[in-house]
């Protein structure tokens, strides 16, 4: 793969990734201010930091920013995630000098205004009252709660919560983005049908301008551990199906044991067919449509969790089977054949991810984000594949212990309760 | 059986693409979510893979892989590391004619499969659009959707789903894709040579049920606790997608609602006209409208999920004045360069993915749109203001429209 790379003044740093052949170009801008860059007891700032962004700037207002980025046919949206906020993109290669300038527009010089920040309130919290009666929402909500004290970056979700959103002003949500929203530590990856060189200029040219600012305050955040299974069950009326989180929190993307922590995630419950998990709990049992697990990536201890999509008259079997998945691979029950597939399944989608612009621009996206190193591609599949069977026992044991899990259920009355 | 090749070099990966003419348009009542069920029942093995074996290959070269079912079609792919294209190849070629379909994995799947069903109908929109298709229809068999009702996935046998497979699953029911890394006389001969030892079935000859006009507008209202904010649908009888006027409604849609759907994180489409008239005035938080190029005539499709306390009257009335509006007058040449530029822009970032390349395709073939993808951009390009203006005075009258509203009750 084509990497280039360069770090601007103002410490804003610039990949780009060519791939001959394509007419579109992804654009991704990862800016440190996730949940992990929050402020402590203001869960949802971020994300209305960001969504208030993309509402009107000092030169030009909504209407005309939102006109200037449909003339060009572009795509664009800015997600908060546990990490960054990621303003992710894709234009023609032609047009990426002309989108880069309306997205260096919303980062660096927002308007706002109190008005559009009003806009965004209702919304949220419109949202947030929608997700109340979303069994996946109500079941990710209850899990953070359960795993996470408050005042952690991740206790809630991304969309915060409905008093922090309430309360929020727009001088707050300036000062917010006086903080966080800053060049230091942030990556601009272009990925696609573009002239390399032609590519970067543009990017300096959009981002040069962002001013770099002072060192922010460090964000204590104390490490989290589960000392006991805990359970919660959340009744949401009117359903068929509940939603279920098993989970742990998960590891920092720097660790050094987070490359074996991605093959034990595969191995244990990534992929409803290739993982043990899904094997036993859909295709053996028939018990869910969707059994998979996740693992973050941030810079603390972000969610592992297992999901899965179960009648209430199945969920105690579904979770008493997965753990017992678990507990196996706890006691050493990794067959070679199994870590074999799940270190072939990691790397083969390396390859495969990259037939689009938007894959290859999330790979390098992480490697840059988490300092992984200028020979990261090339040494990743070389480290999954170096991953043994005991480095997968010992990291169930120390991060997926099966009798210290926080459980989160959302849906119909289980049966028992009814 | 036609296969078509196309060249893609820029990752090395080819992606495989089988195409069955069979959804739920060929089910009849009683079998509703047959042609859907038949397809989870693809991956429970045959002799010479045995159930697991696909997944397990598949996963083992990091191949993305799936099926799904719609009203037209069933559909199986994987995009796989090119090398490993023969691979894909045989799996496909021999599941077209082996899979074994036993008793025993028919009743293990049948759980999975009400289980799919149940975490649809936690989603108030799946429930209103259900019903919404039920009622635009009274005799095409789009109006029973893909997956059936609960109690007809319970009641399917093993036989019945047998006989559907072997009536419509063989080559000459079916077409294939291929795009990657090598040139598409090889990616071709390849798959010919894979699927040419296949016998052929009896032709299926397509469903004849044609939608008889309506005449009048049908309304309905589904009242759930499951939801907590009020929706709104409205479905208008279009013409089907190999219709000269399919470009047109392709277009009015982007005028209507942006390229990309996207929530409040999305930054694209906010030019549209239904964000504008709904979601910059604090109506709704999220506009959207679509026609989907289907075989036969099927619907356009606005929806708006409503802000919290607004009425669905207030709304509806908004949404129709809207869709007049674009019926009578003529779109401002700023607005149609806009909107054209954000239909053929999103034509390219599909088909600048190999998978999404190979699916682009074949639905346009699917379904008679066009002949090839540089048809399809060719017809979209060529669309004109007065063309937009006539696709949408044709589409939105009070005859061709049914109205859905999900209302959310009390708990």
């Amino acid at each position: 793969m084509d990497v280039r790379r360069r770090t601007l003044a103002n410490g804003l740093r610039v990949v780009v990734a060519p791939i001959p052949g394509l007419r579109s170009v992804a654009v991704l801008l990862a800016i440190e201010a996730g949940q992990w860059f929050e402020p402590a007891g203001r869960p949802g700032i971020a994300r209305l930091c960001a969504l208030a962004m993309l509402r009107g700037t000092t030169t030009r207002d909504a209407k005309t920013w939102a006109d200037a980025i449909d003339a060009l046919g572009a795509s664009a949206r800015l997600d908060v995630g546990s990490h960054a906020a990621v303003f992710s993109a894709q234009s023609l290669g032609d047009d990426l000098g002309a989108l880069l300038d309306l997205m260096a527009d919303a980062v660096i010089r927002p308007a706002l205004a109190e008005g559009e920040v009003e806009l965004v309130r209702a919304q949220t919290l419109a949202q947030i009252e929608e997700d109340a009666r979303n069994t996946r929402a109500v079941a990710e909500r209850a899990w953070r709660e359960l795993v996470y004290p408050p005042g952690h970056p991740f206790h809630a979700r991304a969309i915060g919560d409905a008093a922090v959103v309430r309360s929020a002003t727009a001088e707050e949500i300036r000062g917010h983005h006086g903080q966080a929203i800053r060049p230091g530590g942030a990556v601009l990856v272009l990925a696609g049908g573009i002239d390399p060189e032609r590519a970067r200029a543009a990017g300096e040219r959009a981002f040069g301008v962002w001013e770099a600012k002072d060192g922010r305050t460090k964000r204590e955040v104390r490490s989290v551990a589960l000392a006991a299974a805990v359970r919660r069950l959340e009744v949401v009326p009117d359903k068929t199906q509940s939603d279920v989180i098993i989970g742990w929190p998960g590891l920092p993307r720097n660790d050094p044991r987070f490359v074996a922590a991605r093959v034990t995630n595969m191995v244990f419950a990534a992929d409803t067919f290739a993982s043990r998990a899904g094997h036993v709990v859909r295709d053996e049992l028939g018990l869910a449509y969707y059994v998979f697990s996740t693992i973050g990536a941030s810079r603390g201890q972000s969610p592992w969790t297992v999901r899965m999509g179960v009648n209430p008259q199945n969920v105690e079997r579904a979770i008493a089977v997965a753990l017992d998945e678990l507990r196996k691979i706890c006691d050493g029950q990794v067959a070679a054949e199994d870590l074999a597939l799940a270190q072939d399944k990691l790397v083969g989608e390396l390859d495969v991810v990259r037939e689009s612009p938007g894959g290859v621009a999330g790979l390098v996206l992480e490697a840059e984000l988490f300092d992984l190193g200028p020979d990261h591609f090339e040494r990743y599949p070389r480290e999954l594949r170096a991953v043994t069977r005991d480095q997968v026992v010992e990291t169930a044991r120390s991060f997926l212990p099966p009798d210290r899990h926080a459980l989160a259920i959302a849906g119909p009355p289980l049966p028992e309760a009814a | 059986m036609t296969l078509y090749g196309l060249e893609a070099r820029h990752a090395p990966v080819v992606t495989l693409w089988v195409w069955y003419h069979v959804g739920g348009r060929n089910e009849v009542p009683g079998t509703t979510g047959m042609s859907h069920f038949l397809e989870h029942m693809l991956f429970k093995g045959t002799p010479l893979h045995p159930k697991g074996d696909l997944d397990k290959l598949l996963a083992r070269y990091g191949a993305l892989w799936n099926a799904f079912t719609s009203e037209d079609v069933t559909c199986y792919f994987e995009t796989v590391p090119r090398e490993r294209y023969g691979v894909a190849l045989e799996l496909e070629a021999d599941r077209m004619r082996n899979a074994l379909i036993s008793r025993e994995e028919t009743e293990a799947e049948r759980t999975v499969i009400v289980s799919e069903r149940e975490g649809l109908e936690n989603d108030p929109s799946f429930l209103l659009g259900e019903q919404l298709q039920a009622i635009a229809f009274n005799r095409h068999p789009y109006g029973q959707g893909v997956i059936g009702s609960k109690d007809e996935i319970k009641l399917m046998t093993r036989d019945g789903l047998y006989a559907h497979y072997r009536r419509h699953y063989a080559p000459n029911n079916a077409y294939v894709i291929v795009v990657g890394d090598a040139s598409p006389d090889e990616l071709v001969d390849r798959a010919t040579q894979a699927f040419m030892p296949l016998d052929a079935e009896a032709n299926v000859d397509p469903p004849k049920a044609p939608e008889p006009p309506q005449y009048g507008e049908k309304r309905l209202v589904v009242r759930r606790a499951g939801g907590a904010v009020p929706i709104i649908q409205i479905g208008f009888h279009t013409p089907r997608a190999s219709d000269a006027m399919a470009p047109a409604l392709t277009f009015l849609a982007v005028a209507l609602a942006g390229a990309t759907a996207g929530g409040g994180e999305s930054a694209s489409g906010r030019s549209s006209r239904l964000y504008r008239a709904l979601v910059d005035t604090s109506l709704a938080t999220d506009a959207d409208a679509s026609y989907n190029l289907m075989k036969d005539p099927y619907l356009f499709v606005v929806e708006a999920t409503l802000r919290p306390g607004v009425t669905h009257d207030r709304v509806e009335k908004v949404i129709l004045e809207e869709l007049a509006r674009i019926s009578r007058d003529p779109v401002t040449d700023d607005e149609f360069a806009r909107v054209r530029r954000q239909l053929l822009s999103a034509t390219a970032f599909t088909t600048d993915t190999v998978t999404w390349r190979a699916w682009r395709w074949g639905s346009l073939l699917a379904t008679g749109a066009a002949t090839s993808l540089d048809d399809w951009y060719a017809r979209l390009a060529a669309v004109t203001v007065d063309e937009v203006r006539a696709a949408a005075a044709a589409t939105f009258s009070e005859r061709k429209r049914n109205v859905g509203w999900f209302v959310p009750e009390a708990v």
